[in-house]
């Protein structure tokens, strides 16, 4: 039916996809014309090396080498955890993202954890009303906003919020030199999550929704629902023990492959409210060229994903018994 | 006690239900049977109250109007006091529940929590099912424990009613045969509504049966009755064309298809015996002797009666006291060695001899003289289909000369039908072939053109006199073939007359059996062959055409004898 | 049950609204040069002037007409769409048919190569990617093409194995038909409403990502572009300039979004019966089938 995960062979499929981020990380800046180190490591960094920290640098990386030689240099460090040394933070690349993670974590999870619950609820008291005032109008409006980009819901929630009605802050995750701690700390914190939070949620509750509501008009239909009702059991039985637990397979499988999107929107939506997490760590660099630290937010998040992804496919075992005694 | 009155059920206000009254008291089992799309499983779901259209009538189960409840008090009937058995499709369980744990739901729903999962591991055992298998999800089971799990479902609670829709469908013949088992001792003592269109379920399940054609019920009867005599056309079709290991007769189809909301009696457009009032009025379901038949013929009618029909030729006893009924699109064989008398019985039928005694009846008339009316109803072909046309004429002409002596049509109608005669009976009707003599005719295309020109006028009698014995057996299977074709389309009734057993067992509906001028045994073909009561019938039946294919014949291997149990049940 | 999804999309309200939608955003990008007397990239004299008949949306802060870039952004958005679903339905086309019908090694090849770069979240290569090559129109929709095929090729593979499958085509088979026509006669024309899905699907993901690299500001600096605009506009929210210059580019890029969602779902749903928001007329229930 729903099982449209095979089991095997998707260890090796992320394997793969971590292979090929790897190489292109390795591949790219040596394939830019020029000096490979300019490549690596951007225009402001050239500016302030120093020709000693350059032929460190080249000794470091193997430059001079042949690729095999660059190639170890570069995944012995990789496996060493060293991502490289940002120049525009003056820090190293881990430390840099891992300031700023937190924050990141914290928004793309709450959203994903909110996104979920209240998609699927809608959509499984939607599929149950199909055809209904309520179904109908679910489904348009929710088809409608998730077709905006997300980064344009934020600017959207933003401008409405924070700038013509001024009830929330327009940047940041804390206010500035507040000092505060414990609760008024949380307060503030959840203040200015609210908005970024909300843009998130609004964007990736439509796919959910829609997905568990088609789901569930599907398996309103299978014939266990006409052997359950001829039971006697109870309308909400029905809709959440049997048609709604059939319908969260799907929706299970649609998470794995949604957490690229909430990640990366993550990302814009943290631009548009200068969230100080990866996102914004992301545009800085972008605009400052800081190649080390672009290369290591972009292979943390395509790590974070596929680590992800593995979870989702474990939980899905679990889930459902056909997948769990198949194999 | 369970009645259904009046019942209406409309999707979209096009009524798939129309009037349904049946009912059905405890101990009693009632099948519903019917093509697909007559509307059987709408009316096992409107009795449990799952249907989805709009429903009208009333559904009475002992004080409480089933239609008149609201959800909430149907929902506490359903899988307590009716129980419903679904067909084992791919998803009829829930696919993430254990099977025990779903049997289980079936009480606690009802609020008996009390040691319920123990008592579905016994329910599940007492349907077959071990421990093991109840701790099993849907897809590590197979199809036929799947249904035993069903069953146990809809027998959790002990209700009353029980419903069972095409509980056998899909189900391999071992395990069909198993599961037949043990519906039996479960609808025992209740009432059960059982939903097939498969024939032999209902035989094995039901002690009544009723025949639901578009939405209506067109016969119900006691199962022996109706399955060995149906009197509606449509039972009698539905019967004909399904295989099963007791009828001998060759399959046979119903012309036409099943629609919904036509004028009338809803079968008249498929219905060979139809007459002006079937397409006007719809005809209602009626007592008629022992059944109850909607039909405004009362049935499926007898064309031909002989009563106490006696023969002499110069005081020699040709025929004594023979008595028949044909009934309308049936064939009835008269077998008999020679001498026995029965082309005698042919000729008097067809007014070539006169009887001394005893009436002929057409039509519910007295035969009184032959006319050219009774030569468009009744017509014959004969043994020697070279002697029975004239040398002198050609295909064409031959064809046409019955149209010539009724005077039918002008010219170019006469063409026409002649052409479409030869069509019906698969021969060509170009220039040179209607242009053909009889000595330029092969046996076969011979005794075609007889009956063709038989039927041209389209007659609703055919006296087949040995039509086939001068025929190779290759060509014979073809004409018989032809002629229950012709049959199955226009409803003609055939009178079959032949010596050969084993040929009267494949073309049959009814058998008699002529020795001596006299009757000595008459029923349903099936019936005769495999029972024979009179010495006379035994004796025919050892001589008849046999290819050693019985047990104990030469080539028969012994493992092929090592038949299981239950083939044999199953054959039986 | 003959059906043609293409056509009810016509008649459903949801497809409807996504093709006047699009439809109108086409006409914006084609009609560019009669409904603006400026040139995109033409500096106007002026810089935050307000919407006046001369400006209908003001101008930006480098003076140049934000009324004519939002139609020019519109050309920018269609054609990168456009080409994408082309160039990408055409790979996935022929990666996931060729699979479905070589099979074997061929197949396991290809669909190993899908499943690893479905894992691979798109966007974030993309960034990497652009981050470097600062790309222009061209390398830009050579590049979300590179990225769109694999989701069209698995979804078309799946097809057309199950078409295979299908006993019309074995019937044809057994006719001895040839694969070019069962191929013409049988499998293109049940593939042809999954194919415009697929391409609707690749446009839309490939104007949010255009889009959404140009917010990031990574994509070639001389490209007019919706996200550019917004990448811009959006250190000015400060300003009220964003009523004129942020608002409508987001706008007009969510509009089309928002429309070739609509016409997506709206062929899903009608390629899918079961889905269907009105019950269907059903007779006799389903176990008598």
């Amino acid at each position: 039916m729903n099982a449209s995960r095979p089991p095997h062979g998707n260890f090796i499929n992320y394997l793969l996809a971590l292979v090929a981020i790897f190489s292109l990380n390795f591949i790219l800046p040596r394939m830019m014309p020029g000096d490979p180190l300019h490549a690596i490591y951007g225009d402001e960094a050239l500016v302030a090396m120093t020709p000693q920290m350059e032929a460190y640098l080249t000794e470091k990386f193997a430059l001079n080498q042949p690729w095999s030689s660059q190639f170890t240099a570069y995944a012995s460090g990789l496996l060493q955890g060293d991502l490289g040394y940002s120049y525009y933070y003056k820090d190293q690349v881990s430390t840099v993202i891992m300031g700023a993670l937190p924050w990141t974590l914290l928004l793309a999870g709450l959203a994903l954890i909110i996104a979920t619950i209240l998609g699927t609820a809608l959509g499984i008291e939607s599929g149950y009303r199909r055809g209904r005032p309520l179904d109908r109008g679910l489904i348009a409006s929710l088809m409608f906003l998730s077709g905006f980009p997300d980064f344009f819901v934020g600017i959207l929630l933003l401008l409405i919020f924070g700038v013509c009605l001024g009830v929330a802050p327009l940047s940041g995750a804390t206010t500035p030199y507040s000092g505060a701690t414990g609760l008024a700390y949380a307060l503030d914190v959840a203040h200015h999550l609210i908005l970024p939070l909300s843009a998130l949620v609004l964007v990736q509750l439509g796919g959910i929704y829609l997905l568990t509501r088609n789901t569930m008009v599907s398996v309103l239909k299978e014939r266990f629902i006409m052997t359950a009702r001829a039971k006697g059991c109870s309308d909400s039985r029905i809709r959440y023990e049997h048609a709604g637990r059939n319908s969260l397979l799907p929706v299970v499988t649609a998470t794995g492959m949604r957490l690229p999107q909430i990640i990366t929107g993550a990302l814009f939506i943290e631009i548009v409210f200068s969230y100080p997490g990866v996102g914004s760590l992301l545009s800085s660099s972008l605009d400052a060229r800081d190649y080390p630290l672009i290369q290591g937010i972009l292979l943390l998040v395509t790590v974070a994903v596929l680590t992800a992804n593995l979870g989702v496919d474990l939980l899905y075992r679990r889930l459902d018994p056909r997948v769990r005694y198949a194999h | 006690m369970l009645e259904i009155k009046d019942l209406v059920v409309s999707f979209n206000r096009s009524p798939v239900l129309n009037g349904i009254d049946l009912s059905i008291s405890p101990g009693d089992s009632l099948a519903i049977i019917g093509e697909s799309g007559a509307g059987k499983s709408t009316l096992g779901l409107s009795i449990i109250g799952l249907v989805e259209g709009e429903v009208k009538g009333r559904i009475q189960l002992g004080q409480r109007d089933l239609l008149t409840l609201s959800e909430d008090e149907m929902r506490s009937l359903r899988g307590k006091e009716i129980g419903m058995v679904f067909q084992n499709v791919e998803d009829a369980l829930n696919p993430l529940q254990e099977i025990s744990d779903q049997v289980t739901e079936a009480m606690t729903v009802h609020g008996f929590k009390a040691d319920a999962s123990n008592r579905s591991l016994r329910l599940l055992e007492a349907v077959g099912l071990d421990r093991e298998t109840a701790d099993k999800f849907p897809h590590q089971m197979s199809g036929g424990e799947k249904q035993r799990a069903l069953i146990a479902m809809a027998l959790a609670n002990d209700p009353q009613v029980l419903i069972l829709d095409e509980p056998t469908a899909s189900l391999d013949a071992l395990t069909k045969s198993d599961i037949l088992d043990l519906l039996r001792s479960a609808v025992a003592g209740k009432m059960a509504l059982v939903i097939t269109h498969d024939i032999a379920t209902a035989a094995k399940l039901c002690n009544k049966i009723a025949v639901l054609y578009a939405g209506k019920v067109v016969e119900t009867g006691r199962t022996e009755d109706l399955l060995s005599s149906p009197r509606h056309p449509y039972t009698r079709g539905l019967i004909r064309s399904y295989p099963n290991m007791t009828t001998t007769k060759d399959l046979q189809g119903i012309p036409g298809r099943m629609a919904h909301g036509v004028a009338g009696c809803p079968f008249h457009r498929r219905c060979t015996q139809k007459i002006e009032i079937c397409t006007q009025q719809e005809p209602k379901l009626l007592p008629q002797k022992g059944r109850m038949i909607a039909c405004h013929r009362g049935g499926i009618v007898p064309l031909l009666e002989l009563d106490g029909v006696n023969i002499s030729f110069e005081a020699r006893r040709v025929l004594s006291d023979v008595s028949l009924t044909l009934y309308e699109g049936e064939t009835l064989a008269v077998v008999g060695e020679s001498g026995s008398g029965k082309t005698t019985l042919a000729r008097a039928v067809i007014g070539l001899y006169q009887p001394d005694s005893g009436g002929i009846t057409l039509e519910e008339k007295a035969v009184t003289k032959r006319d050219l009316d009774f030569y468009k109803t009744v017509q014959m072909i004969y043994q020697n289909p070279k002697e029975s046309l004239s040398h002198r004429m050609n295909v064409f002409s031959l064809v046409k000369e019955p149209l010539d002596v009724q005077r039918l049509g002008s010219a170019e109608e006469k063409a026409l039908r002649v052409k479409r005669a030869l069509g019906e009976v698969e021969l060509p009707a170009d220039d040179d072939f209607l242009g053909r003599y009889p000595h330029q005719l092969s046996g076969g295309e011979a005794q075609r053109v007889a009956i063709a020109r038989a039927m041209v006028l389209e007659p609703k009698l055919l006296i087949a006199d040995e039509p086939t014995s001068a025929l190779d057996a290759s060509v014979q299977a073809k004409i018989l073939r032809l002629l229950m074709d012709l049959q199955e389309k226009r409803g003609l009734s055939i009178l079959f007359i032949t010596h050969d057993l084993a040929l009267a067992r494949k073309v049959s509906d009814r058998l008699a059996v002529l020795h001596r001028g006299k009757i000595v045994e008459e029923g349903p073909t099936s019936a005769v062959i495999s029972y024979p009561r009179h010495e006379y019938t035994r004796v025919l039946l050892e001589h008849a055409s046999n290819l050693g294919d019985d047990r104990n014949s030469g080539w028969s291997d012994e493992n092929v004898l090592q038949i299981d149990r239950r083939d044999a049940i199953l054959s039986a | 049950m003959h059906t043609n999804p293409l056509m009810d999309v016509l008649r459903d309200p949801l497809g409807k609204a996504g093709i006047i939608l699009l439809a109108a955003i086409t006409l914006m990008a084609v009609f560019a040069p009669f409904l603006s007397d400026y040139s995109p990239n033409q500096y106007t004299g002026e810089i935050f002037s307000r919407p006046s008949a001369e400006h209908p949306l003001g101008t930006d802060s480098v003076g140049q007409d934000i009324w004519s870039r939002l139609l020019w952004g519109a050309r920018t958005s269609l054609a990168v769409g456009a080409a994408v679903a082309l160039i990408s339905t055409i790979c996935s086309i022929f990666i996931g048919a060729t699979s479905a019908i070589f099979g074997g090694l061929y197949d396991r090849f290809w669909m190993r190569i899908v499943d690893a770069m479905l894992a691979i979240p798109a966007i974030i290569v993309m960034i990497l990617v652009a981050a470097y090559l600062r790309p222009d129109l061209l390398i830009l929709v050579l590049l979300l093409s590179a990225f769109s095929w694999p989701p069209g090729a698995r979804i078309l593979r799946a097809q057309t194995l199950s078409l295979k499958e299908r006993m019309h085509v074995s019937a044809a088979a057994t006719f001895g038909a040839g694969w070019s026509h069962i191929l013409k006669r049988h499998i293109i024309p049940d593939l042809s409403p999954i194919i415009v899905a697929v391409m609707i699907a690749d446009c839309r993901r490939a104007i949010f990502m255009e889009a959404g690299l140009s917010f990031l500001g990574v994509s070639d600096p001389t490209m007019v572009s919706w996200g550019k605009i917004m990448h811009q506009s959006l250190q000015f929210t400060y300003l009220d300039v964003w009523q004129w210059w942020l608002v409508p580019a987001g706008i007009a890029l969510s509009l089309t979004l928002v429309g070739l969602s609509l016409i997506g779902f709206s062929l899903e749903s009608a390629m899918d019966p079961r889905l269907a928001s009105r019950p269907r007329k059903e007779i006799g229930g389903g176990s008598d089938a």
